[in-house]
């Protein structure tokens, strides 16, 4: 079974941000790129399905030179190969038609993502891909039985403690839960050999994208900064003991 | 041209979703201000209840696609119905709940309409005419407002909020059968059954108190300092989504859009930052109190008493001074 992993490089801290000229997207100093968790969650799930069913896995990420990171990062956890499309947008429509042509030039017989980036929290992109390709998909799967007849069988979360298990041809789309398989840590040996490893990459107008296309358009951001508080959070502040006794004062009133 | 606001309808076992009720409360509201209708879309099988429960909201047209092919069906063909629906209706703006089937529904259904979608969001109103809607960014430390521009379409994802209470409303909605040939439709999956999580032995729907604890205790090794506060104070404990996912502690004890939405007089976070996923099932509770040494900790947006500090200090200290006060 062929496999392709989308994931997404998101910055650890955040700084300077602010709201581009045109309005369309949010900039910022993003420090320390790292895969995505639930991202990593989904390719951890492709080398399960490879360790009992072979095949290969591809890894591919949208981004510019920084998201070269995580590829190999991909690679050195076990992928066979890894693609950068060279596309930076945080419009999930765009991300998703990029994407969408990406896969389309691939030979796959299941996608699998992780069901959320943290830093843009859409969580669109997998499922509006499969959209376009006019494949079957499913979201916050948490199983995926691969079956002999062309077909994955997945149970996935419906919410409240339940669950649906749906039959899926093959190809599909499918975005996992976090805690899909447990992660495994990669001997920094690995991740340096991995560098070695070669990365395609698809420039836009290898996808017969123009960049045009590709902007962001119907809405406009005026705003970004910290939560407004609904309501003021009382902080307790001395020591733990006091804070202990305080704290203790507030449960016993509460019942 | 698009004018009228559309709320897609979530339902199961015949009883409409207080997400969806919430949406409809929304909804009626911005139909108002806008000047507009407020349409609703419930699909599925057997819906007279649904349709019955959705008197009352505020609804000025019910539109229901009953099928037997809607009973058990997935997220494909849902999406392909309500896009279908859409098309008949042409809204300004389609208001989904940002539960885990509307996380599924909403791309293709935004997709298929070529409409852009605003997911996981927090609030929507009109600001001087001007459709505004908020949402977190970076782990939900940062909120965006965005401003739809004017004439432009929108499927509007919101997260499940405080609840809304309003009064029935005397408005009698119309209510428009839809017949869609949902077996034509193409579809290359099949839901198999719906399953429930087996009851384990830990019930936190009946829980006064609730010790649960985070990603921030670091090491499964370290969990007994929340197990025993939860003791001292009589409570039960439980976790957030991350302590499930490496192993530490069971499904049964997770709070959260997939696991159980609780509602206890007080509920104590300990290391947990806060991730939607999270408030979405802890949010209702009488008394949050929230301890954590970020202080930028998305769960002190919630908390009515909060702790910036260390938990290996604050917890054993609470734990103590609880067992002390049980002996006394």
């Amino acid at each position: 079974m062929n496999i392709v992993v989308c994931c997404k490089a998101v910055p650890g801290l955040v700084t300077d941000l602010k709201i581009g000229a045109d309005g369309k997207a949010i900039q910022y100093q993003g420090q320390l790129l790292a895969i995505n968790e639930c991202d990593e969650y989904a390719l951890e799930e492709a080398l399960a399905l490879k360790r009992s069913h072979g095949g290969q896995i591809t890894a591919i990420s949208m981004g510019n030179i920084k998201a070269l990171d995580i590829l190999y990062y991909a690679l050195a956890k076990g992928a066979d190969k890894a693609v950068r499309v060279d596309c930076e947008s945080q419009d999930p429509r765009v991300a998703s038609n990029v994407i969408a042509s990406a896969l389309g030039k691939l030979d796959f017989d299941l996608v699998l993502t992780g069901t959320q980036s943290r830093d843009t929290l859409g969580g669109q992109v997998g499922i509006a891909a499969a959209s376009l390709l006019g494949i079957p998909f499913a979201y916050a799967v948490v199983e995926v039985e691969a079956r002999e007849n062309n077909t994955v069988k997945v149970r996935k979360e419906l919410g409240g403690g339940r669950y649906a298990e749906v039959e899926l041809m093959l190809p599909a789309l499918l975005c996992v839960q976090t805690g899909i398989q447990p992660l495994t840590f990669v001997p920094p040996a690995r991740r340096i050999r991995a560098r070695q490893q070669p990365v395609a990459s698809f420039s836009l107008a290898d996808l017969g994208l123009q960049v045009d296309q590709l902007a962001p358009r119907g809405y406009r951001f005026i705003a970004v900064r910290p939560p407004e508080r609904t309501h003021q959070v009382e902080l307790l502040q001395g020591s733990p003991q006091e804070i202990a006794t305080a704290l203790l004062n507030k449960i016993r009133e509460s019942l | 041209m698009a004018r009228d606001v559309l709320v897609l309808v979530e339902h199961s076992e015949g009883k409409v979703e207080s997400l969806t009720s919430q949406l409809l409360a929304i909804g009626s509201r911005l139909a108002k201000e806008m000047k507009v209708e407020l349409v609703a879309a419930a699909i599925g099988h057997r819906m007279e209840n649904v349709v019955e429960a959705l008197q009352g909201k505020g609804i000025d047209r019910i539109l229901v696609v009953d099928d037997p092919g809607l009973a058990l069906a997935g997220g494909e063909v849902q999406a392909h119905v309500f896009a279908e629906i859409g098309k008949q209706v042409e809204p300004r703006l389609v208001l989904v709940g940002y539960s885990l089937v509307g996380m599924e529904l909403t791309p293709a259904i935004a997709s298929k309409l070529r409409m852009n979608a605003l997911t996981n969001c927090v609030n929507i109103e009109l600001r001087d005419g001007v459709i505004t809607v908020t949402r977190p960014l970076f782990d939900g430390t940062i909120h965006a407002q965005i401003a739809l521009e004017e004439n432009a379409t929108a499927v509007v994802a919101l997260q499940k909020g405080p609840a809304i209470l309003t009064a029935p409303l005397a408005k009698k909605a119309v209510v428009q059968s839809i017949t869609i040939d949902v077996n034509s439709i193409p579809s290359r999956s099949r839901v198999l059954e719906i399953t429930e999580e087996p009851k384990g032995d830990v019930d936190l729907g009946k829980a006064e108190i609730i010790v649960a604890v985070g990603r921030g205790i670091g090491d499964q090794e370290k969990i007994h300092f929340t197990a025993e506060l939860a003791e001292a104070l009589g409570g039960t404990l439980a976790c957030s989504r991350p302590v499930v996912d490496v192993g530490w502690l069971p499904r049964e004890r997770q709070v959260g859009a997939s696991g159980k939405s609780v509602a206890p007089k007080v509920y104590v976070a300990c290391g947990i930052s806060g991730a939607i996923q999270h408030l979405t099932g802890m949010r209702d509770s009488k008394r949050i109190i929230a301890i954590n040494k970020d202080p930028n900790a998305p769960i002190f947006q919630v908390a009515h008493i909060g702790v910036v500090g260390d938990l290996f200090e604050i917890v054993p200290a609470l734990t103590k001074a609880a067992q002390e006060a049980q002996t006394r």
